[in-house]
């Protein structure tokens, strides 16, 4: 049964555990039993993932694990690199100096941050609580005392929203024909208004989210301009346009907002009159809208990394379910984790259903509850 | 380096319409191992996978061909072996 692949994933993997969770801008990566060869290579992949996901700031806690060899230390420092590059950082959590100190006797304390755990705490309070709430300004880096702090601050949405403020404001004072304007951000997977001149705009734009259509929903979400020249003979939204009329609201103009050319959100100028935006005022409403996008990738918040990160949530947990479903058939057929693969992926081909359907269905049929984000190695059912 | 005919897994890819990206993520979710950069260099045969990991490839892609209305044109491992 000795494999000729280049991925071994038996045992050394046994006894390494990775929990990941999330506190605002922060991803905690929970690490229990071995860092080694191996179980290195799935941290690496995770901290991949996360930088890509729009969690570039990562915190490694290490209070569980057992060991960290020199594969584990290299896949430490290749991780802090991808961070530093994608605009965060690495922070190791521990409540042992020894793991200080070898960090410290290598290069890597350079690096990355360390945190001792309470109790034996000698970094001060300002590390304590960048873990437990955002810092209420955008970031400074490590004071002087503390040199071994180099972890990223998450930048402060309120300083985004406020500038994004300024836009809208310019926008509805220079563009002609505006009564209003707003900016429609997609955060936390939903579109939201974080910038607008008035209150009938936030109504108008809650009406476009209500009803899940309009010229800032489309823009905010197909990356591309949208014009209702007249809302009288509208026929593209037939659920929203009747609600602006109301608020007497005859023409609007929603530009997108593009971060790293993905839509992050829109620009939306509002008009009492119809055909009021002419060319010059459309050109002008993208350069506006092209500020708005700068200052969002300037701050380095891709919100549609929310998106994303989502979807990697969705991901970790399907992979726990499957890994959880190949426990299963292992102890049921006594078999190894890629033969149990095997069976997945074969009644998958066979029923035509997704594996983590097949999957799920394995784990229905022993009862076993689900237990959170938690990835185990599936050769932990075997303890 | 054989001279073959048959689709590399970065065709297979580019005919399922995903970015490489969305690949290595469904990968990922079937419980792969391998960084988005292995995964790449896997499609294109810059690497060679181990015969799980191009059972994982060959899987997320067979999945995203019956998700657009297909069936498994990926072979896995066990299909290449003669």
């Amino acid at each position: 049964m000795n494999s000729h692949g280049v991925t071994p994933l038996d045992a050394p993997l046994a006894r390494f555990g990775v929990a990941a969770s999330f506190e605002g801008d922060l991803a905690l990566l929970g690490l229990r039993g071995e860092i080694d060869a191996s179980s290195a290579r799935v941290l690496g992949a995770f901290v991949e993932a996360l930088a890509a996901s729009g969690y570039p700031s990562v915190v490694l806690d290490i209070a569980e694990l057992e060991s960290l060899d020199a594969a584990g230390l290299a896949v430490v420092a290749s991780a802090a690199g991808t961070l530093v590059g994608a605009g965060g950082g690495l922070t190791i959590r521990s409540s042992s100096t020894d793991v200080a100190r070898v960090l410290d006797i290598t290069w890597l304390s350079d690096l990355i941050g360390i945190e001792l755990s309470p109790g034996r705490n000698h970094l001060g309070p300002e590390q304590e609580r960048r873990l437990s709430a955002p810092p209420p300004g955008l970031g400074q880096a490590g004071s002087a005392e503390d040199p071994m702090t180099v972890t990223a601050i998450p930048t402060n949405e309120d300083v985004v929203d406020s500038a994004l403020g300024l836009v809208v404001a310019l926008a509805r004072a220079t563009v002609g024909g505006a009564d209003g304007a707003s900016v429609t951000l997609r955060r936390h997977g939903r579109l939201a208004t974080v910038a607008a001149s008035d209150q009938t705009i936030l109504d108008m734009d809650a009406d476009q989210y209500a009803t899940g259509e309009g010229p800032c929903v489309d823009a905010a979400i197909e990356g591309r301009w949208f014009h209702a020249e007249s809302l009288e003979a509208e026929p593209r939204w037939p659920a929203f346009t009747p609600k602006a009329r109301a608020l007497g609201i005859s023409a609007i103009l929603s530009s997108p907002l593009l971060v790293r050319d993905r839509p992050v959100g829109a620009l939306n100028m509002y008009s009492r009159t119809a055909t009021a935006f002419e060319i010059e005022d459309q050109k002008l409403a993208g350069v506006f809208a092209t500020e708005a996008s700068n200052v969002l990738a300037a701050a380095g918040v891709d919100i549609a990394d929310d998106q994303l990160a989502g979807r990697f949530r969705l991901a970790l947990r399907t992979r726990e379910i499957i890994a959880e479903a190949q426990g299963v058939i292992m102890e049921r057929e006594d078999i190894g984790d890629k033969e149990a693969f095997d069976v997945l992926r074969r009644s998958s081909g066979l029923s035509g259903k997704p594996l983590r359907e097949e999957a799920r269905d394995v784990i229905g049929s022993t009862h076993r509850p689900d237990s959170g984000t938690e990835i185990r190695s599936p050769e932990r059912h075997h303890d | 380096m054989t001279d073959q005919t048959a689709n590399t897994l970065d065709e297979f890819r580019r005919d399922a319409l995903l970015s490489h990206g969305e690949l290595w993520l469904r990968y990922f979710e079937l419980g792969g191992m391998s960084s988005a950069l292995e995964v790449e260099a896997f499609l294109y045969e810059a690497l060679e996978p181990s015969p799980h990991d191009r059972d994982l490839i060959a899987h997320a892609l067979n999945e995203r061909f019956v998700e657009l209305g297909g069936n498994h044109p990926v072979p896995y491992a066990e299909d290449l072996r003669v």
